[in-house]
C-alpha cells in the first residue's frame, strides 16, 4: 500500500512536471517577442487577445495545422526520430532537479523533487549531452547542406563547451562535498556560491549559453548564414518540438545556474516563500538570456572555438586549482 | 604616458566586458522607451499634411455648382493620359463636364492637373486608402470625385481610428487633428 502511494506520487509529480514544461514555452515565446519588440522600440504582438497574450495559442494552432513536410531525399526514419531525441533529454533532466525542500499538503510532507540522486549533477550532464543527437540526426536526415552545416557546427560547439561547463561545476561540488543538487543548495544556506565561485559562474553561464544554442552562440541555426540551420527542412509540429526543446534547455540552464551558484531557493533579506524565490531567480536568468539575444551579435565560428578552448577551458581549470588551494 | 594609461584602461575594460555591458545597458534603456509603432488599422491612423497628393477631388463653388469648365487642360497636361473629360452646355449656358473620369490605376499623382486647372476645380486631396481588387474599380467618375475628401485641414498627425469591416474594409476616424507623431517618438 505504501509502495503504491509512493509510486502514485511519483507519477503525479512527473505528470505535473511534463505539463509545466510543455506549457511554459507558450508564455515564454510571448515574453520573448514582447522583450524583442520593446528593445527595438516596437510593440511586439498586439492583435490576438489583450496585448497579444493569445498569440502563442494562435501560433500553436498554426503549427499544428501546417503540412508536415518531409523532403523527398530525406532519411525518413531519422528525420522523424530527431525531434523526439531533441525533446526528450531536457525533460528527463528535470527529474533530477529539485525545486524546493518540501511542502505540506493536507498534513503530508511532499518533497518538491522527483528523486534525490546522490549523483544528480553527473546525471544532468550525462543526459543533457544526449540532446545533441537530435540536432545532429535532424541536420543529417534532412539531406540539405544548410542543415548538415548547422548540425556539424553544433557538434563541434557542444564538444568544446561541455568540457569547460563540466569543469566549472567541480568547484561547486568541492564546496558542497556532494554531487546531489539538494545538498549543494543546502550548503549555500548562508553564503551563495557566487561569492566563492565568480569565475566558475562566468564559465558555467557562458557555456550554458552555448549549450542552449542561444545568441551569441546560436551557430547551429544562424539564420543569417544557414537559413535556419539544423531545422531548415522541418515544418509543423516537428519544428515545434525543436522550439519547445530550445526553451526547455534555456529554462534548464537558468535553473542549474540558480541551483549551483545563486543559492537555489534560499532567499536573502526579504522573506518570501522558497518556491517564489526560486521562480524569481530563474525568471531573472531567463530574462538575461532574452536580453543577451537582442543585444549581442553572433560570434564567428572560429571565434567560438577560440573562446571555448583558449579562454573558458583554462579559466575553469584555474578555478578548480584556486578552489582546491583555498579550501583545502 | 597618457597613451599607455589609455591602453591599460582599454584592457581593463575588456577584462570586465565593458563593451558588452555598454550594449546591454543601451538595450535595457530602449526597453523602457516609448514605442514608435503606429497601430495603423486597429487603433491609429496617419493624417497627411495639406501638401500631400492623395486622391483627386472636384470642387464646387459657392452656389454649389461644379467649378470645372471642362476646358480639358488637365487631360492635356496629364503625363499618363488618365483623365477623360466630355463637355456639355448646362441650362444656364455654361460649359460643364458631362463626364469626368480619372483612371487612378494609371495616375502617377504628380499634381500637374491641379497646377494646370484655370478654374481651381481639381486638386489632390488627403485620401490615401483606395486600393481595390479590380483595376476597373479605380476609374473614378465625376460624382464620386465631387464626394471625395479635400485637402487636409491641419494634417501631419496621428489620430485615433478603428477598423470597420462591416460592409467594406474602412479605417474610420472622428478626429480632425492628430498629435505630432514625429515629436512624440523622439527620445530625450
Amino acid at each position: 500500500m505504501e509502495l503504491a502511494v509512493a509510486i502514485g506520487l511519483i507519477i503525479l509529480k512527473v505528470a505535473l512536471l511534463i505539463a509545466m514544461l510543455l506549457l511554459l514555452p507558450l508564455p515564454l515565446t510571448w515574453v520573448e517577442r514582447k522583450i524583442a519588440g520593446h528593445m527595438q522600440q516596437r510593440m511586439g504582438p498586439m492583435r490576438v487577445g489583450w496585448h497579444g497574450l493569445l498569440q502563442p495559442v494562435a501560433d500553436g494552432i498554426k503549427l499544428l495545422t501546417k503540412e508536415d513536410h518531409i523532403p523527398a531525399e530525406a532519411d525518413r526514419f531519422l528525420f522523424k526520430l530527431a525531434p523526439i531525441l531533441a525533446l526528450a533529454p531536457p525533460f528527463v533532466v528535470f527529474v533530477a532537479i529539485p525545486f524546493g525542500e518540501s511542502v505540506s499538503v493536507l498534513g503530508n510532507e511532499i518533497t518538491l523533487y522527483v528523486s534525490n540522486m546522490n549523483v544528480a549533477l553527473l546525471f544532468v550532464f550525462a543526459v543533457i549531452g544526449l540532446e545533441v543527437y537530435g540536432v545532429i540526426f535532424g541536420g543529417w536526415a534532412a539531406n540539405s547542406k544548410y542543415a548538415v552545416l548547422g548540425s556539424l557546427r553544433t557538434c563541434a560547439q557542444m564538444i568544446s563547451y561541455e568540457i569547460p561547463m563540466g569543469f566549472a561545476v567541480i568547484g561547486v561540488v568541492m564546496l558542497a562535498q556532494s554531487m546531489s543538487l539538494l545538498e549543494i543548495v543546502r550548503a549555500q544556506e548562508d553564503v551563495w556560491n557566487i561569492v566563492y565561485q565568480p569565475i566558475g559562474f562566468f564559465v558555467f553561464f557562458v557555456a550554458g549559453l552555448a549549450e542552449a544554442q542561444r545568441i551569441p552562440f546560436d551557430l547551429s541555426e544562424a539564420e543569417g548564414d544557414l537559413g535556419a540551420g539544423f531545422h531548415t527542412e522541418y515544418s509543423g509540429i516537428r519544428f515545434a518540438f525543436f522550439m519547445v526543446s530550445e526553451y526547455v534547455v534555456m529554462l534548464l540552464v537558468s535553473v542549474l545556474t540558480v541551483i549551483l551558484f545563486f543559492g537555489g531557493w534560499n532567499g536573502v533579506l526579504i522573506p518570501l516563500p522558497p518556491l517564489l524565490w526560486f521562480a524569481l531567480k530563474v525568471a531573472f536568468f531567463v530574462y538575461l538570456f532574452m536580453w543577451f539575444r537582442f543585444t549581442f551579435p553572433r560570434y564567428r565560428y572560429d571565434q567560438l572555438m577560440a573562446i571555448g578552448w583558449k579562454v573558458l577551458l583554462p579559466l575553469s581549470m584555474a578555478n578548480i586549482i584556486i578552489t582546491g588551494i583555498a579550501f583545502s | 604616458m597618457s597613451r599607455a594609461r589609455d591602453t591599460i584602461g582599454t584592457w581593463i575594460g575588456w577584462t570586465f566586458f565593458a563593451d558588452l555591458a555598454n550594449g546591454l545597458s543601451l538595450t535595457f534603456g530602449y526597453m523602457f522607451s516609448k514605442s514608435v509603432t503606429m497601430q495603423y488599422p486597429d487603433k491609429e491612423k496617419w493624417l497627411p499634411y495639406s501638401r500631400y497628393r492623395g486622391h483627386h477631388f472636384l470642387k464646387r463653388d459657392e452656389e454649389g455648382e461644379i467649378k470645372c469648365v471642362a476646358c480639358e487642360l488637365c487631360a492635356r497636361i496629364c503625363p499618363c493620359y488618365c483623365i477623360e473629360v466630355v463637355p456639355y452646355e448646362d441650362e444656364k449656358g455654361n460649359r460643364r463636364p458631362a463626364k469626368f473620369e480619372i483612371d487612378t490605376a494609371r495616375c502617377l499623382f504628380c499634381g500637374l492637373c491641379e497646377d494646370a486647372c484655370p478654374a481651381d476645380a481639381i486638386a489632390l486631396g488627403q485620401q490615401y486608402e483606395f486600393s481595390s481588387f479590380s483595376s476597373r474599380d479605380l476609374v473614378i467618375g465625376r460624382d464620386d470625385l465631387l464626394a471625395k475628401p479635400g485637402k487636409a485641414a491641419t494634417g501631419g498627425g496621428v489620430v485615433a481610428a478603428r477598423l470597420n469591416t462591416q460592409k467594406d474594409v474602412l479605417v474610420e476616424t472622428d478626429e480632425r487633428q492628430g498629435y505630432n507623431w514625429w515629436r512624440n517618438i523622439r527620445r530625450r
